[in-house]
Order: C-alpha cells, then structure tokens, then sequence
C-alpha cells in the first residue's frame, strides 16, 4: 500500500510537468541569400503592368554625393544599438517580404472568415464595405473572396518586384553595406542592387491592396508597414532613399493592380436577383432537384455571381469551355451509389478519414483553402531559397490559378445547382459550406494549385498532386460531397491551371 | 455553434462524478472498501454565451451530452482515498447537421487525503490527474467530447460537520493545468493570430464551490453552488464556433442526494447554470447505482 502511494505521487507529478508543458512548437522562419537574385527579373512578363516603366522612379543619388553619405551615416546611428524587439523585428522581416506578408493576408482573411449571423427578422445582414467593423464585418472572407484577395495581392507583389528590377539594374545604386563596409548589417546581404528597396515596394504594394480588401484594418497594416520599413534600417540594409523610391513605386503598382480589381466584376458577385434564373435554366437541363440552404434561417447562398468574374489566365469563353458535364442526377444509378457511400460513411467513419476531413477542412476561422496553399507555396519557395521576384512569380501564378479555379468553379455551381447530401439526411462531421455541390471547391482549388507548384517544384509535383486528390476527398470523408462533385474538380482545377502553367513558361523567366 | 462537450468535461471532471464519495466532499470509505459506481448523466442547453452575448443557434437547436461513467472509490486507509472515474459520452443536436460524436472520453484519478482534523472541522488536500483514453476529435466543438488535454489538478477542501444535526458545510477552490493538444489542422487561429502548427495550449482553469447539506449514515442531501472558470483564453468570434482556447466561464446551482441504507444505494444530482462566457447554458441530470464492498 505504501508503494502504491508513492507511485501515485510520482505520477501525478510526471503529470503535473506533462500538462504543464505548454510551449508550441512553431516552425520560425529566417533569412537567406537566394540561390539566385535572378537580375533578368525586369523582363520578365507583368500581369497588370503593360511594362515595368508603367511605374516611374527617378534616378537615385550617386553614391558618392554628400546626400547618400549623410544617409549612410543615419543609416549607421539607426543600426548600432538594437533593442530586443528591434531585433526581433529585423528577424521577423528578413524572411521574406512577399512571405510575410503573404502570411500576414492569411491571418486576415482567417479573422474575418466568418458568415454573418441571422438577425432577429431572420435575415442575413450583407457586410458592408463602407461600415468594416460593424456586425457583420466586411468583409467575409470566405474561400472565393479569400482567393482573390490572396490573388491581388501577389499579382501586385509581382509586378511591383519586376518593375522594381528593372529599376535596381538600370540605376545599380550597390547595397549600403558595398558602399561602407562599417555599416553593420543583420541579414545576409546578396549582389542585388539596393535602389529601390525590393521590401518597401512589397510592403507598400502589399498595404495598398490588403487595405482595399480588408478596410477595417488600415490601421494594423500601417503599423506592419512602419515595422518593416524600419527594420530594413536596423538591420543596416537600405538608406532612406531605398526606401523612399520602393514606397513611391510600389503604391504607384498596387494602385493600378487595383484599377483592375475595381473592374473584376466582383462588386456583382453577391447579386442574388440571379439565382432564380440559375435555378430555373437548371431545371431546363434535367436538374430536377436542386441545391436549397440547409441552414435556419434558410441563408442565400454565397456569391452567387462570382462565376461571372474575370479570370486572370484565360478569357470567358475559354471559361465556358473549361466547364465539365452534368453531374450525376438524383435518382440515377450512380448518384445513388455516391450517395449509399456517404451513407456507410456516416456510419463506420474512421478516425483516419475524420483526421483527413479536419485537416484539410480550412472552414470558417480559418484561411480557406487558397490560404492553405498559399502557405504551401510560400514554404516550399522559402525552402528553395527564392528571390523576392521569384517567390512572387510563384505566388503570383498559383494566386492567380486558384482564383480562375474559383471563378469556374462557382459558376460551373450555379450552372447545375446541385444539391448538397444534407438533403438526402447525410449529417458532416466538418460543417457545411451553403452552395451547390457540384464540383467540389476544395478539388478545384487544390488541383488548381498542385498543379501549379508541379510545374514550379518538378521534383515535389507527385507530392503536391497526392496532396489535391487527399484535400478533394477529404469531402467525401467530411459527408458534405458526393464522390463526382470531387473527383470532376480535380480534373477542372487541372484544366484550369494548365492556362496559368503556359503562361509562367512563357513569361520570360526561361523557368 | 457551441460548445457544450466542455460543460460536459466540466461536469464530469471538474466538478466530478457525484458519489458516495467524491473528489468534492469530506466523505472517506474505510480502509480496504470499495464503492462502485455507475453513473448516468444528461446534460443539455439551447441557450450560451459566445463571448458574452446570450444566444440561441436555429442550427443547433438543444445540444446534448449524454454519459455513463464507472466510478470507484477505494479506501486506501480510513483518511485516504483513491477515486477514478471513466466516462463514456455522447452527443447530439436536435436540429442541423452535425455529426453527434461518441467515444470514451478521458479517466481521471484523484487522490483524496483527510490532512487534518480537529472536532467538526477538517481539511482536505485532494489532487487530480486526467488522460484521454481514446482518440477523439478535440477541435470539433461543440459536437466533441472533450478538451483532449491532459489535466493536473490540486484542490483545498474545509468541511465543517455539526454531527447531531449531521449538518454540515463544504467550501473547496482548485487548480487545474491543462496540457497541450494535438489538432488534426496544421493551424488555428488564438486571439486574432494565426498559429502555424497543431499544438493548441488548452487555457489552465479553476473552481471554487461553497456545498451546504445534511449528511446521515443512510442519506445525505446538499445543495451547492460552483464556479469554474479559465483563467486565460479568447473568446468566440462573432458567429463562429467555439475553439479549445476559449476562455469558458460558469456558475452552477443545483442540489446532490444520496441515499444508501446498505451496501446499495443510488445516488443523484441536477443543475443548472446561471451565467456563463463561451459555454452553453446547460441543464443537467445525473442518476447512479452504488455498490459498496469489502476488499
């Protein structure tokens, strides 16, 4: 009895230093030197720029001018004695520009990916825009708004680096650190002219588009500007002036990029006048029945127009053209057989498929999907050791691929109306999105995006296609798809993404 | 969508199984006695705090948790108590689409020691540990059932008994960590950020109760009032679900009886909770059989 208290106590405290333990382990991101600065990178093909003399910057001073000398000898002063958060900051930031604030969009797409709440009379307020910290706040970032989002961004990332190129070899102006060799420097420093500064043309790129999308967070995002502005100072890496002439470019290209975004078609997305018409033409074709809101209060469904947005890699008839055939119809052989699958699903789950559907579920708090892949490209190019311009191409390419995906996606939705197996009594063990079935949005977005990462990453391109088929069947493992819905949204997410594979072949990179 | 697996955690674990003894009384079984038990428990609310607004879900309608659990009581000596518990649990919405889940949830242990004593007066030093014993989705709130975190916990009990009358009262407060878990999600947002990994650090909580009854050799009837509450966490998010690092916070009444003329009895307990931060409102019921016997 004695022994049994004692191994009572010594295990209680084993336990105790077990619950204890609470350190996350989060994987911390640091600094390179790219394999390579790509110093062609101002050839390169932009998507919105016409050519990357659309943003203008004057010529810096010389190096040797009393102006640059006085800078350099600020520059010093601000980089002598770094306080901890300093430090911290300069570490935080030497990343990655395009990295960091690629993680920083995702964030805020997670923290306002929320569907608004019913009110009292029983509708569904719309967020509105001019109102972005109100109930509902605008904007919900759901999966289709969360894709452009993410796409704007990287396009103006983009395009803002090869203009920036362009400008760094014309004018040549040498890093701080060539100039001076007492300037002490905190990240590693590559060959890569330092005139404009590439991380204030991203952050000021990135701020003009993130405070578009996001207006109620003008503020944070002024203060990650400020942040990464200065740390490029207390790391010793750019005069003022670098930074000046990378705020001045990249506002001028995150402004134009906008320009676009203002014309997308996407303030028509959320036009629910439409549905009645998609509902009926649906029925025309043979769809008999059709996709209703299983929520309560019965909520319209989620961007019913998106469908009829400008896609960034091929234009709307080639859309139409990327739309598959009808979907298995209720009643049918095969439609009963999907939905006999999901039957026995909710029945025997296993704790596998459970795993599988929660892992790739990327539901409401979360940065959808495009985030999720957004966050899979970022790290496999910070792996590789990319250059700004060239992690922005990647990003940039699957951005602009996931968001055709989800373009084509809604509107191959909207075209069939499909309904969900919630109306057929199947309960999901991972919530259900409220819009048509057919074709699965995490199919089309993931094989969207896998197949752009294939052509990037050529030796990870069966390990990024593997990664697509399990998201797109995490949905029949969630019971909120039929097996069709996924399976022909892998192949369309290919499809779609071969228009965005051609254009990266032939942008100019040669990669 | 709400969380109401957590109050079922709470009332299994934190508050403990009612029983002929518990983690939360002054009652000892004699040295080499055993009493088993088996507990049936419902626990059910329409109504919960997301953050600290009152509300109901159309898509939830009444959440329920259902449990049984086998409880033993041990009499290592007359003053010390070993008690472990392994509940079962279930739940289920009676309205959206939701997958009710089900599975063993997490054995807890608690070692109960009658440190001093001195006429009506004692105090008690009580500490708990809990494990998960099956691999239950955590993160799928409110339909989970449980946190999925490893507990530690350390309780301080004072009871003063008028033996004529058998009157007597209870106030005990109690520590708890709680460990890390594991997400099937590779990220999560806490507080406005997003973390990269699948490690959720569950907020460390407390409780405190103040219990006043009549405790008789056949019966013992009480009432009581508790309160749990974390002592870190975020809240809710406008409209969303309810998530692992929540700060969840209750106060409960409710009445506890027991009535156990020989080796069998039955045991009983019904509350309610009257306030609350990201939790549901819950109305509960609890029914054991007891079984009482000699080593």
């Amino acid at each position: 009895m004695k022994n049994l208290h004692k191994l009572l106590i010594a295990s209680t405290l084993s336990l105790t230093f077990l619950a204890c333990d609470k350190t996350i382990d989060e994987p911390q991101r640091v600094g390179y030197t790219p394999a390579s600065v790509d110093e062609k990178a101002g050839a390169w093909k932009t998507y919105v720029l016409t050519a990357p003399t659309d943003a203008t910057l004057a010529a810096p001073s010389s190096t040797s001018s009393a102006e640059y000398t006085a800078e350099l000898t600020d520059l010093k002063s601000r980089s002598a004695n770094l306080s901890l958060d300093q430090q911290e900051a300069v570490v935080f930031w030497g990343a990655g520009a395009v990295y960091r604030w690629n993680e920083i969009a995702r964030e805020l797409a997670a923290r306002y990916n929320v569907p608004p709440a019913s009110n009292a009379d029983g509708k569904y307020p719309v967020p509105d825009a001019a109102n972005p910290t109100a109930d509902p706040k605008f904007p919900f970032a759901n999966p289709p708004y969360t894709a452009r989002a993410l796409a704007y961004l990287s396009v103006a990332q983009y395009d803002a680096l090869v203009s920036a190129w362009s400008y760094k070899y014309k004018y040549k102006r040498v890093a701080p650190s060539k100039v001076d060799a007492t300037v002490r420097v905190a990240l590693p420093v590559s060959a890569l002219p330092a005139y404009p500064s590439e991380d204030a043309v991203v952050a000021a790129a990135s701020a003009t588009i993130l405070k578009a999308m996001f207006p109620g967070e003008v503020a944070f995002i002024d203060a990650k500007v400020a942040e990464h502005r200065n740390s490029r100072l207390w790391a010793g890496m750019n005069v003022e002036s670098d930074l000046a002439a990378g705020v001045a470019l990249g506002s001028q290209v995150g402004a134009k990029v906008m320009g676009r975004a203002k014309t997308d078609g996407m303030s028509a997305a959320n036009n629910q006048t439409v549905t009645a018409g998609m509902i009926e033409a649906a029925k025309a074709r043979g769809q008999t029945e059709v996709w209703t809101s299983q929520e309560i209060p019965v909520r319209p469904p989620m961007l019913p127009n998106y469908g009829a947005a400008l896609n960034w890699n091929f234009d709307a008839a080639t859309k139409v053209k990327l739309r598959p055939g009808v979907a298995p119809l209720p009643g049918s052989d095969q439609f009963n057989k999907e939905l006999a699958e999901l039957q026995s699903m909710q029945k025997n789950q296993t704790r596998e498929q459970a795993r599988i559907a929660n892992y790739w579920s990327d539901g409401p708090g979360s940065y959808t999907p495009p985030g999720h892949w957004h966050r899979a490209a970022a790290n496999t190019a910070h792996e590789a050791k990319f250059s700004e311009v060239r992690m922005a191409r990647t990003l940039a390419l699957l951005g602009t691929a996931v968001h055709d995906a989800g373009i084509c996606c809604w509107e191959t939705k909207f075209f069939y109306y499909t309904p969900r197996p919630q109306q057929y009594g199947i309960k999901t063990s991972i919530g259900l999105p409220n819009f048509p079935s057919y074709t699965s949005g995490h199919s089309t977005f993931s094989a969207a995006a896998a197949t752009v990462l294939g052509y990037v990453f050529p030796d990870k391109a069966d390990a990024f296609m593997a990664q697509a088929k399990e998201a797109s069947e995490s949905r029949v493992y969630g019971m909120i798809h039929f097996r069709s819905d996924c399976e022909t949204g892998l192949v369309c997410g290919k499809n779609i993404a071969s228009y965005a594979v051609a254009r990266g072949q032939a942008d100019g990179s040669g990669l | 969508m709400k969380k109401h697996a957590l109050l079922a955690a709470f009332a299994l674990l934190v508050a403990g199984p009612a029983l002929a003894q518990m983690p939360q009384d002054a009652i000892y079984m004699p040295k080499k006695t055993i009493c088993a038990a088996l507990m049936l428990g419902k626990s059910d609310w329409n109504w919960y705090w997301e953050n600290t607004l009152k509300r109901e879900n159309y898509n939830l309608g009444r959440h329920t948790t259902q449990s049984a659990s086998l409880m033993a009581a041990v009499g290592l000596t007359d003053r010390v108590n070993l008690i472990v518990n392994l509940p079962y649990v279930s739940t289920s919405t009676s309205a959206g689409n939701l997958m009710g889940q089900k599975g063993f949830q997490d054995l807890s242990g608690w070692l109960k020691i009658n440190a001093v004593r001195y006429k009506g007066l004692s105090l008690h030093t009580i500490v708990g540990a809990s494990i998960p014993v099956s691999d239950y989705v955590p993160s799928f709130l409110p339909m989970s059932i449980g946190m999925g975190a490893k507990t530690v916990s350390g309780r301080l009990l004072a009871n003063y008994k008028h033996s004529p009358t058998g009157l007597y009262v209870t106030a005990h407060g109690t520590y708890t960590w709680r460990g890390k878990v594991k997400l099937d999600q590779d990220a999560y947002q806490f507080d406005g950020k997003i973390y990269n990994t699948n490690q959720v650090a569950v907020p460390n909580a407390t409780d405190a109760a103040v219990r006043l009854g009549i405790l008789k050799r056949t019966f013992q009837t009480e009432v009581f009032a508790e309160r749990f509450s974390c002592v870190s966490g975020d809240n809710i998010r406008r409209n969303d679900m309810p998530f692992l690092t929540n700060n969840m916070q209750a106060t409960t009444v409710g009445w506890y009886g027991k009535y156990q003329p020989h080796n069998v009895g039955f045991n009983a307990r019904a509350s309610y909770v009257t306030d609350g931060l990201n939790m549901g409102q819950s109305t509960s019921f609890m029914l054991g059989f007891l079984y009482q016997f000699n080593l």
